[in-house]
């Protein structure tokens, strides 16, 4: 009698590989120093921001809207993490290469699901850390500071600004999976997105394009946006990061590793 | 032997690989590989072995052909067919903050095992390997051994039915080789195995199949014993005893042999080259001969040169010198 066929196999996880992927790169990206040294940089940048308005207001009696303290500290710390955020991004797939290939992608997993475990990982974490900076400064605010912001309208402003980082993010890992290194990653990256922001500064100021978003940031704040157009500019995001994230993995399932 | 295409392990056909249109790694590379065998894979620097088996195993797509693994076509999202295959790399490296146990268990979650199965394979393997006292260490201060210990580990997690390992006794101290052989031969009781290797003598010990790359070409591909078969067996050393005067004489007598092209004495050995065309059976019967009437005792005999290695020799020689006569025949044969 055939007594292996008599073993019953165990019973396969298929989604355990994205799983074990995605805690993996989430442990490892926090635990690495460009992250840190974001964090470090953001609450560094943002703490000095804070006294040096609370200053203005003692010496000069100047006293600033919450709307607008929210909408500088929101708009600048963009701005300062879109270079971390790049590196982080831009370097996920192809930084591993030769490990990868040899330790992960030789084992039971398919491309896809690891193009999935890397990007969703990156998301997290930026999207993640920028949330919870972006939660504390507006209750903070809404606390401390007047009280000229509205919690729907703070509340828009924050995920608009996050879906842009997420579609940065997205951006990243998909060169990342494309180059071969993460040099020509992150610079392929950094061309495209000042490309990409040139383009859309070109369009008529009906279209809400990210720049436009940022410089509008106070009134979101105080409530006053149009919903239409702000959906519609998270949608499009949405729609193209997810576009771009297909891209980058029909692309990595195709490539040698 | 497999009676259908379903039943091989590994089957390839007219595999090719062109890096960038720069580098022909690999060209029309065919081979069949049944279940239980042992296949040594042999080839000098840069004969494509590593090619070969990054295309096994998916990581790279051929430039044409195809690869087959039980039966399917493989391909980088071939996750369930990777799941039946142990992979051990050339010098393989870890995350250098992971220990045996947390490298282990992310492997086998790589593989899909829930907690209840993974867990306990785990500590068993880690105990089979010896890496118990440092299940809990960083990887990053193993020796080569450990290292090679934990590879091996990780290659059987998954209780995989096909194993592949590349070079896996390189950078190993003859203790540490000598385990790593052993465990070759417990495990391809009950699976299969492909072995990538520049140590021939290995191959020789633990492998009943051989392929062998020169420049990207599979030159043979059959059994160990046709790989030797092949072997020129024309050159043998003699260790004698008894006088040496009788020695010496005996010497002349064999040099005007027709079979030998030479027959040189160093103190009490005798070393005889044969002729191409020579049978060694009925040249080395005159020698036992000529030795007995002289009153000469042989101590040993043996045949000068590794044997797999002297036919890998000759093989990778013969095809090297063939040059244009290859591209004719092929040409010819399409």
């Amino acid at each position: 009698m055939d007594t292996t066929a008599l073993i019953a196999k165990p019973k396969i996880n298929r989604w355990l590989p994205y799983w074990a992927v995605l805690q993996s790169d989430l442990r490892q990206t926090i635990h690495g120093w460009v992250y840190r040294v974001w964090v470090l940089a953001t609450l560094l940048a943002a703490i000095g921001f804070l006294l040096y308005r609370v200053g203005v207001d003692r010496e000069a009696g100047i006293m600033q809207s919450a709307s607008t303290f929210i909408s500088d500290l929101l708009r600048w710390s963009v701005v300062g993490s879109i270079a971390p955020i790049i590196v982080l991004a831009g370097g996920c797939i192809s930084s591993e290469r030769g490990i990868m290939a040899d330790s992960v992608l030789s084992r039971g997993i398919s491309r896809y699901q690891y193009f999935l475990g890397k990007w969703h990982a990156r998301l997290v974490t930026v999207v993640g850390t920028y949330l919870v900076f972006g939660l504390i400064a507006i209750t903070g605010s809404f606390f401390f500071l007047h009280e000229d912001i509205k919690i729907l309208g703070s509340l828009i402003a924050l995920v608009t600004v996050i879906v842009l980082l997420a579609g940065v993010t997205t951006c990243g890992v998909t060169a990342s999976a494309m180059c071969n290194s993460t040099v020509m990653g992150v610079a392929i990256l950094w061309m495209v997105l000042y490309g990409v922001g040139f383009g859309l500064s070109l369009l008529p100021v009906r279209y809400p394009t990210p720049d436009y978003v940022l410089t509008n940031l106070p009134n979101i704040l105080r409530g006053l946006y149009n919903f239409a157009q702000l959906g519609r500019l998270i949608l499009w995001t949405v729609a193209g990061s997810i576009l771009v994230a297909l891209v980058g993995m029909c692309y990595f399932s195709r490539r040698d590793v | 032997m497999a009676e259908n295409a379903s039943d091989l392990v590994v089957e390839t056909y007219k595999l090719t690989k062109i890096y960038q249109n720069r580098q022909i790694a690999l060209n029309d590379v065919s081979l069949r590989i049944e279940p239980g065998s042992v296949l040594g894979l042999l080839g000098p620097n840069g004969a494509g072995k590593t090619t070969f088996v990054r295309l096994i195993l998916g990581l790279h797509r051929p430039t044409a052909g195809w690869v087959k693994v039980f039966g399917k076509t493989m391909t980088p999202n071939a996750a369930d067919l990777r799941r039946r295959i142990g992979y051990i790399p050339t010098n393989p490296q870890f995350p250098r903050g992971m220990s045996p146990i947390t490298y282990l268990d992310y492997m086998a979650r790589l593989f899909g095992l829930p907690a209840d199965v993974r867990k306990p394979r785990l500590a068993s393997l880690i105990r089979a390997v010896d890496l118990l006292a440092v299940s809990g260490d960083p990887v990053a201060g193993f020796s080569n051994g450990m290292t090679a210990r934990l590879a091996v580990a990780t290659s059987l997690i998954n209780e995989p039915e096909l194993l592949v390992w590349d070079e896996p006794t390189h950078g190993l101290d003859p203790e540490a080789r000598r385990s790593m052989l052993e465990l070759i031969k417990t495990l391809s009781r009950e699976k299969t195995l492909i072995v990538s290797s520049h140590n021939l003598s290995d191959i020789d010990e633990v492998c009943n199949h051989a392929a062998v790359l020169s420049r990207g070409q599979m030159i043979f591909s059959g059994s160990l014993q046709d790989l030797k078969g092949r072997m020129r067996r024309n050159h043998y050393e003699l260790d004698l005893e008894g006088d040496q005067k009788a020695i010496a004489k005996a010497t002349q007598v064999i040099k005007g042999f027709s079979e030998f092209k030479g027959a040189a004495l160093r103190q009490r050995r005798l070393e005889l080259r044969m002729n191409d065309e020579a049978v060694n059976t009925s040249a080395l019967a005159n020698v036992f001969m000529t030795l007995a009437d002289n009153k000469v005792t042989l101590v040993s005999i043996r045949s000068v040169g590794q044997q797999t290695e002297q036919a890998f020799l000759d093989l990778v020689e013969k095809e090297e010198s063939r040059g244009f006569a290859r591209a004719c025949q092929n040409a010819e044969a399409a």
